[in-house]
């Protein structure tokens, strides 16, 4: 398993929007996501349980990755969790 | 005669056709075995999805692009494999379809209800409106075609989701009334995006107007009339057109600069008191915020907001206002208010005692609670502060002594904030006299011109006896008004005027002459100021 710690920095937090580009990115990869948050554990290939979670602008979240391709997928998600979705 | 919230403009009149909520019992279904049921849920799945997509398109028409995208929302929503795979999970446990779309989608529901956040609970209900959706498909239930009801009928049902809605053809609907929601409520934001007039929140009307009653709906005032006159039909019909006639001579000034004919660049803001009024400013062509009054938080409840509460509320303003300028008043409360929580004494003279920025400064906790949240909030907009009821200089220095306190604070504690302008509200005629000594500590000024008057004149508006001599036309009024303004320009910072004589027709070319910046105004005025602007020399 490979893990990063990420500050989430576009205004309106894990919304849908971000939610659903990233899930689309996340699901094409065989290896599973979870993000941990406010100590609950999230799993980062569904947009209903990412939205129910409620991540905010500033919330400090952990993106594990585990399977046959964790490295590339931790890469993808850093990339777009720290380039803020593509929002302000 | 009914009464309920006026949330879209316009008078409509029509007769009534009552849309019944669906019946989406499904006690009775049985269940044929998982691979049946899982069979079930997939098409209804797909039925949903081809349905929604052909409402997207038709929204898209009749409302816009923004709107269809909360309906857009549902197909990303329902597509979530992880979703899919729970109901298919409850069905193996032996639920018809029925009930593990229900099971699933009332899991989501409590979770997106239960956090403390509009967007949220926006998402809330449209979970609901999914799960009612799939339900009436399985069921193959039929509800009423919204889309095919004939020309001039008022819709009347509990409430509105997003898939009814996008049904509605506007030429062919005179106004919507529901039992339940309020301005910014979904059914809301769709009538005033089609321009149907809406009166919601209208208690039991499912229930005692009829189908096929005629009826007018006022959707300024919330009002019904269940049996109207014909000469009540005749006034309200020219109301209607009238008020077309209007909006159609004011809609050219909704993209339009507020620029003089000489090309003086003005700004043209509107006022609000609470948060999710931001909307109707936009709505109404404003280009940003002149007066946010903070006090709406601080009534009608039994402790103190929270600096988060409060930070929820400024944040969600400044989010609203995509970037565009808000300027948020400090708390202006003093002893005629009412608010037990805070042991405000009473006072002999409320209006010229212990309130406003005075009572602010000698209650730091409750003044720092405030200000943190506002320099939280700034990094989501354009947030300016402004202090109320000003009489001094030092009273000013003092206010941004504890503003740079909690900088320092928040900064201390990895918080993330913005540091912003501040400027001071101009209402008292101590504050027009020493506009000079003040415009070198502030950003901006703003013309409180209700209370100025007030104060410059000494009268209280509310006496009959004497509220002849409230008026900001009397001459020591305007005098007060053009040395502020001119001390300001002097000074080189923004002058502004928040009172209701920035929306008077008489006295704008005044101030456009004297070199007024931002003219906020009530949303509802906000077109017809600039009207006005632009029309000035």
């Amino acid at each position: 398993m490979v893990s990063k710690d990420f500050t989430i920095t576009n205004k309106m937090g894990l919304h849908m929007r971000p939610a659903q580009i990233f899930v689309t990115a996340m699901n094409k990869y065989a290896s599973d996501m979870n993000i941990k948050f406010n100590g609950k554990n999230v799993n980062g290939k569904s947009i209903m349980h990412i939205m129910a979670a409620c991540i905010k602008f500033g919330s400090q979240i952990t993106v594990e990755c585990s399977g046959p391709d964790e490295e590339a997928m931790l890469n993808e998600a850093a990339g777009m969790i720290e380039s803020g979705f593509g929002e302000e | 005669m009914l009464r309920g919230i006026g949330a879209s403009q316009g008078f409509g009149i029509g007769r009534a056709v009552i849309i019944e909520d669906v019946n989406l019992d499904y006690s009775a279904v049985k269940y044929s075995g998982a691979d049946g049921e899982k069979a079930r849920l997939a098409n209804a799945v797909e039925a949903f999805t081809d349905e929604t997509r052909q409402m997207v398109e038709e929204l898209k028409k009749s409302a816009g692009a923004k709107e269809a995208e909360i309906l857009e929302g549902h197909l990303t929503m329902l597509q979530d494999p992880f979703m899919l795979s729970q109901m298919n999970d409850n069905i193996d446990a032996g639920s018809v379809a029925e009930a593990a779309v229900d099971t699933v989608c009332t899991m989501f529901y409590d979770m997106f209800a239960g956090v403390d956040d509009e967007m949220m609970r926006q998402r809330a209900s449209d979970v609901k409106d999914i799960r009612d959706s799939v339900i009436r498909i399985l069921l193959d239930a039929k509800s009423v075609d919204i889309g095919a009801v004939e020309k001039g009928s008022v819709l009347i049902a509990k409430d509105f989701t997003p898939s009814m809605t996008s049904q509605i053809k506007k030429e062919n609907v005179a106004a919507i009334v529901t039992e339940v929601g309020g301005v910014t409520s979904h059914s809301a934001i769709l009538a005033r995006a089609m321009g149907i007039p809406a009166a919601l929140s209208v208690i039991n009307s499912t229930g005692i107007i009829n189908d096929g009653d005629l009826l007018i709906v006022d959707g300024f005032s919330g009002k019904i009339f269940t049996d109207p006159t014909d000469s009540q039909i005749a006034e309200y019909t020219e109301k209607q057109k009238a008020y077309l006639r209007e909006k159609e001579s004011l809609n050219i000034y909704f993209n339009k600069p507020s620029v003089t004919k000489s090309g003086a660049v003005k700004k043209v803001y509107g006022n609000i008191g609470k948060a999710e009024d931001a909307q109707n400013v936009v709505q109404n062509g404003g280009e940003g915020i002149g007066l946010f009054r903070t006090e709406f938080l601080f009534m009608d409840r039994d402790h103190e907001p929270t600096e988060e509460e409060q930070f929820e509320a400024y944040s969600t303003v400044a989010k609203t206002m995509d970037d565009k300028e808000v300027i948020i008043r400090t708390l202006d409360i003093g002893g005629d208010k009412d608010i037990p929580y805070l042991a405000i004494e009473k006072e002999e003279n409320p209006f010229l005692g212990h309130r406003a920025i005075r009572y602010c400064l000698d209650n730091r906790p409750l003044f720092k609670k405030q200000l943190r949240a506002l320099l939280r909030a700034a990094v989501f907009g354009d947030i300016k502060i402004m202090l109320p009821l000003v009489t001094t200089v030092d009273e000013v220095k003092s206010a941004k002594e504890i503003i740079e306190e909690c900088a320092k604070e928040l900064e201390g504690e990895g918080k993330l904030f913005k540091r912003v302008p501040v400027g001071v509200m101009i209402e008292t005629p101590s504050a027009a006299l020493i506009s000079d000594l003040l415009a070198r500590e502030v950003d901006f000024f703003s013309i409180g011109t209700n209370d100025l008057t007030g104060y410059t004149m000494a009268v209280d508006r509310g006496n009959a006896k004497v509220s002849h001599l409230y008026d900001a036309f009397q001459p020591s009024v305007l005098r007060a008004i053009e040395m502020t303004v001119k001390n300001a320009k002097a000074a080189g910072i923004m002058v502004g005027m928040c009172g209701e004589a920035a929306a008077d027709p008489r006295l704008i070319p005044k101030l456009v002459e004297w070199g007024l910046d931002e003219f906020s105004v009530t949303p509802s005025s906000i077109l017809q100021t600039r009207k006005n602007i632009c029309e000035c020399e």
